[in-house]
């Protein structure tokens, strides 16, 4: 069947077959392997994408199910600025791309080990900022419960989390203080996450949350 | 080294793979492709022990998209894999089988899911037998043979005085026995391999590992081909924590024969239940325990019986084995130990390495004795562990002696005087609560060896190449799985040759292009690998030293090289007398100075006596000391922690950013072991294989840890340094199990120690007499 969506801020035309799962669709026919797949179960988060903005674990999401919506995967986070490269994941001429505020704190903060779940920890934290700029740790807590991580202890993710929270918060302080005519190239430079974020708190995470499972160890 | 002024060791700098991890773009096995790839997946027994009668793959062979089913006859080599010997592992059985995950055939597909069909639709035929479950059951005079030995498989003492004389000294003694559970590594990639076939009768392995050059001489042997025909490269890897090492093995080698059968690449990646069931876990522990005292607190004598269930294959048990036994005694100062130490196969999963390496077990079961003893001597815990601490100078439970970096004392008091400044554990609410929390606070100190000591030669081997560009590229035969060893290892080629941080490059391991440095275990990177790259890094070093003092007109003494630049030394400030090393480089390549060096780091060699186990036998220890303050809910077992404190001696910390990680995510495992982890088994088989059943800690269940470093410098480390991957696993559960019955009053001996387990034991004793969990 012939799908058609918005894949990464460009609109994507692609032919799935009726069964295959969004994970598979990314990483087998369009390239995208940043999206991970660690349990194919949708226990540990590693396959998050956003799906219109909020996240859903890509291996038990039909492909099917994308027709007409909004997908971003981690590939199109750094190049968020600039939508005629995103969808390959690649800034202008293959240079690193400009990084998001949430993947400069998980660097600078040392939320990253082996790196296999930080695209689906990324994308679940840029969900929660986009509804929620400035959260407390129990909100994070919350976005951040269906994504494992066993290399970090989670400290350091949620500091980078907070980290990004208050950069984004003062640029968007700071654009609001530049007045229109430079808010536009502000908002270009890829501080997305507070700008966007005005809306009312989502009705909940669309995955499921890890701590109901926790409740009967 | 110590007293020079650095510029980036010592510095907490983000990792140098950073931005291709947070990106996306970095390549995990399983992200490679390749044309015409094909996948294989295998038909397991599913049945824990039996005879095998016939394997029959003609129906899976008629399935769409099927290319080939292998059995074992289709192994070209032993078909046999393991870490040491005994080598008892095959890779399709064909005899018999020896546990649930046990790979029978091989099909090759053209697509995961096909592969995965087709394994299904292979018949097969086995006898099946009772399977032999725990260790008293092996250990049983005439139990059926695992293995034609037997059902030991590595059993070993260590003898230090005379523990007899010892206790009959000892004015008051404690004793229990201790059990710990399987636990699985978890880490978020599942295993995953791509082998392809060269054109040039070589092979190459892309390998989701943490040792490649094990792999690659597995896979020769197996594919009957000389290793230089072998190219094993690691991919991107995600998580390891020892689980990558036999099981990379088995599936390198089942997809290269696969690859060499069909003349295609093929790629193998586990599911998550064959991740768990299909590959080793941490071994279960039983440990019977003795500890001896004067009133004074001094401890005359310890004695353990430790039984390891390893499953059924050898894996790294004999190493597992050695290592429980070196470190049952703690570290501390005792004249007389014994410790007995025996590995067992039963018909379960297998186990091996798995970050600690036999440690977290024992240090739970020594740590609770101290507290014990501190209970029955009315001592401070922390003060009967000061009052014995190993200290410079004294014979540890090896007879070895270090006299220096000995830090366990260092990180006492500093847990101690951080605990002084913090409220004291039960200060917070317990009056307010109506009894509802139950506050405990409990500590543990502990010892891990660093590097391969028993375990055999201790070599690693670095390249260092600078280009004319004064650029430099860094090849180490140690792989970083996740750990931050690239960093590391350019942190110290940075250092030594004076070039920022983003003028170095580490490639990731190709057997190609590096010695071979053994495995990547036992917190050894930093310490043999980092050597090895500071070695190699003086030499390129030199000959940029030589070339900028020709160009400077000056002696070699006076150059310093910084920043980027070579700079005449008592004039630092003035821009005249300094020249960017590019153009050194560049000078030094057209002169003829060689600008590449392999070096190769040996550590001392250790030198003990097998049947006691007393001598040298690690080149440092890293030694922690662990505080943990709890509350647990009386209605419902609920467990909060309330304070981690992590203190370590490890020499030198080379990417504080880096120990902090390291110390955070090893302390969450161990929380792990000690709370949440256990895999269940009925009659043989994993029931929990998965994560909605495995209780991988989430984030909900982070510690507040507080990394706390301690630098008592190692001189056999670069700038000082000592490993810290593994030890806070250990500090942390033992930490854990003291705390709980700080709290609680009952001293638990099995662990984890669960929710349910807690509000079992609470309203047993609400109910009557105090009652012993185990």
């Amino acid at each position: 069947m012939l799908l058609e969506f918005e894949l990464n801020g460009r609109q994507t035309r692609v032919e799935a077959e009726p069964t295959q799962r969004t994970l598979d669709l990314l990483r087998d026919v369009l390239g995208l392997t940043g999206t991970k797949e660690g349990c194919g179960r949708g226990e540990c988060g590693a396959c998050t994408i956003l799906l219109d903005g909020k996240p859903v674990n890509s291996c038990l999401l039909y492909a099917a199910k994308l027709q007409g919506r909004r997908v971003t995967t981690i590939e199109g986070l750094a190049a968020a600025d600039s939508a005629a490269d995103s969808a390959s994941g690649r800034g202008a001429e293959g240079n690193p791309p400009a990084l998001h505020p949430l993947q400069e704190a998980f660097l600078s903060e040392g939320a990253v080990q082996c790196g296999f779940c930080t695209p689906g920890m990324i994308l679940s934290a840029k969900s929660l900022l986009d509804q929620n700029p400035d959260p407390d740790v129990r909100e994070i807590e919350e976005a951040l419960s269906g994504n494992l991580c066993r290399c970090t202890g989670y400290g350091k993710i949620v500091k980078a989390v907070q980290k990004a929270a208050a950069a984004a918060q003062a640029a968007a302080a700071q654009t609001a203080e530049l007045g229109p005519g430079r808010r536009a190239a502000s908002e270009k430079s890829g501080n997305g996450a507070a700008v966007r974020s005005t809306k009312a708190k989502s009705a909940g995470n669309a995955k499921s949350d890890r701590r109901q499972r926790g409740a009967s160890r | 080294m110590s007293a020079e002024n650095f510029r980036v060791i010592g510095r907490g700098v983000a990792r140098v793979d950073g931005v291709e991890l947070v990106t996306g773009r970095a390549k995990f096995a399983g992200d490679l492709r390749f044309p015409g790839m094909l996948y294989a997946a295998a038909r397991r027994a599913g049945i824990p022990a039996g005879k095998i009668r016939g394997i029959d793959g003609s129906a899976a062979l008629a399935l769409p998209g099927v290319r080939a089913v292998l059995t074992a006859g289709d192994i070209p080599g032993p078909n046999i894999i393991g870490i040491l010997p005994p080598f008892d592992q095959p890779l399709l059985a064909a005899g018999e089988v020896r546990y649930e995950g046990e790979s029978l055939a091989l099909v090759v597909a053209e697509s995961r899911e096909a592969a995965k069909r087709a394994a299904a639709a292979i018949r097969v035929d086995i006898d099946s037998w009772e399977p032999i479950l725990d260790v008293d059951e092996a250990l049983a005079d005439g139990c059926r043979k695992i293995h034609p030995d037997g059902n030991i498989t590595f059993s070993k003492r260590l003898v230090k005085g005379d523990v007899e004389k010892g206790f009959s000294e000892a004015e008051v003694v404690v004793e229990n026995t201790y059990y710990t559970s399987f636990q699985e590594h978890a880490y978020l990639e599942p295993e995953t391999v791509v082998a392809v076939p060269g054109g040039d009768g070589r092979v190459t392995v892309y390998a989701s590992c943490q040792s490649p050059f094990h792999i690659r001489g597995h896979i020769a042997a197996n594919l009957d081909l000389p290793a230089s025909r072998v190219k094993v490269i690691q991919a991107y890897t995600g998580g390891s924590f020892g689980g990558k090492d036999d099981v990379a093995a088995e599936i390198g080698c089942l997809a290269a024969v696969a690859a060499l059968r069909v003349q295609a690449a093929v790629m193998i990646v586990h599911d998550r239940g064959e991740s768990i069931f299909g590959s080793n876990l941490r071994h279960a522990a039983r440990i019977h325990y003795r500890t001896g005292s004067r009133k004074d607190g001094t401890i005359l004598a310890r004695e353990a019986r430790i039984y390891l269930d390893g499953g059924a294959y050898a894996s790294e048990s004999p190493f597992v084995t050695m290592k429980a036994l070196i470190h049952a005694g703690g570290p501390y100062h005792v004249p007389n130990v014994r410790v007995e130490c025996t590995a067992v196969y039963t018909n379960k999963t297998y186990c091996g390495a798995f970050r600690g390496f036999g440690v977290p077990q024992v240090t739970f079961a020594s740590e609770s004795q101290i507290d014990e003893l501190a209970a029955e001597l009315n001592m401070d815990p922390l003060e009967l562990r000061r009052k014995n601490a190993l200290r410079a100078g004294e014979a540890n439970a090896t007879g070895q002696v270090f006299d220096r970096s000995v830090g366990l004392v260092q990180t006492i008091d500093r847990v101690a005087e951080r605990r002084d400044q913090l409220p004291p554990a039960a200060a917070e609410g317990s009056s307010a609560n109506g009894g509802r929390w139950l506050y405990g606070r409990g500590c543990a100190c502990l010892l891990q060896g660093i590097s391969n000591g028993a375990e055999g030669i201790d070599v690693a081997g670095a390249s260092v190449q600078a280009s004319q560009d004064g650029s430099v590229l860094v090849g180490v035969g140690l792989t970083d799985m996740g750990q931050g060893s690239r960093t590391v290892f350019a942190q110290i080629a940075a250092e030594v040759l004076g070039v920022t941080m983003d003028r170095v490059t580490v490639r990731q391991v190709d057997t190609d292009s590096v010695h071979d440095s053994g495995p990547t275990v036992a917190s050894r990177s930093t310490t043999v690998g980092g050597m090895a790259v500071y070695k190699a890094a003086r030499e390129v070093r030199s000959s940029l030293v030589k070339m900028a003092s020709l160009m400077l007109k000056c002696d070699e003494e006076r150059v310093l090289l910084q920043d980027n630049f070579a700079v005449l030394a008592p004039r630092a400030d003035n821009p005249e007398a300094r020249i960017p090393l590019q153009e050194v480089a560049t000078a030094a390549y057209w002169t003829g100075f060689p600008l590449m060096n392999l070096a190769f780091s040996r550590a001392p060699d250790a030198r003990f006596d097998h049947e006691t186990h007393q001598g040298k036998i690690y080149i440092a220890y890293n030694f922690g000391t662990h505080l943990m303050d709890v509350r647990i809910d009386r209605l419902t077992g609920a467990v909060e922690v309330l304070r981690h404190l992590a203190a370590h001696d490890l020499g030198k910390a080379i990417n504080p950013l880096g120990v902090e990680g390291q110390v955070e995510g090893g302390a969450l495992m161990g929380f792990g072991m000690a709370h949440l982890e256990r895999i269940e088994h009925e009659g043989g088989c994993i029931q929990n294989a998965n994560f909605a059943d495995y209780a991988v800690p989430s984030i909900k269940d982070r510690l507040p840890t507080e990394t706390i470093i301690v630098e008592d410098p190692n001189p056999t480390g670069p700038y000082g340094a000592k490993g810290v991957g593994e030890p806070p696993v250990a500090g942390t559960a033992a930490a854990f199990a003291n705390a709980v019955a700080a709290a609680t009053g009952i001293r638990f001996t099995r662990l984890p120690i669960r929710r349910e387990d807690l509000l079992a034991a609470l309203q047993g004793r609400d109910r009557g007499p105090a009652e012993e969990t185990g």
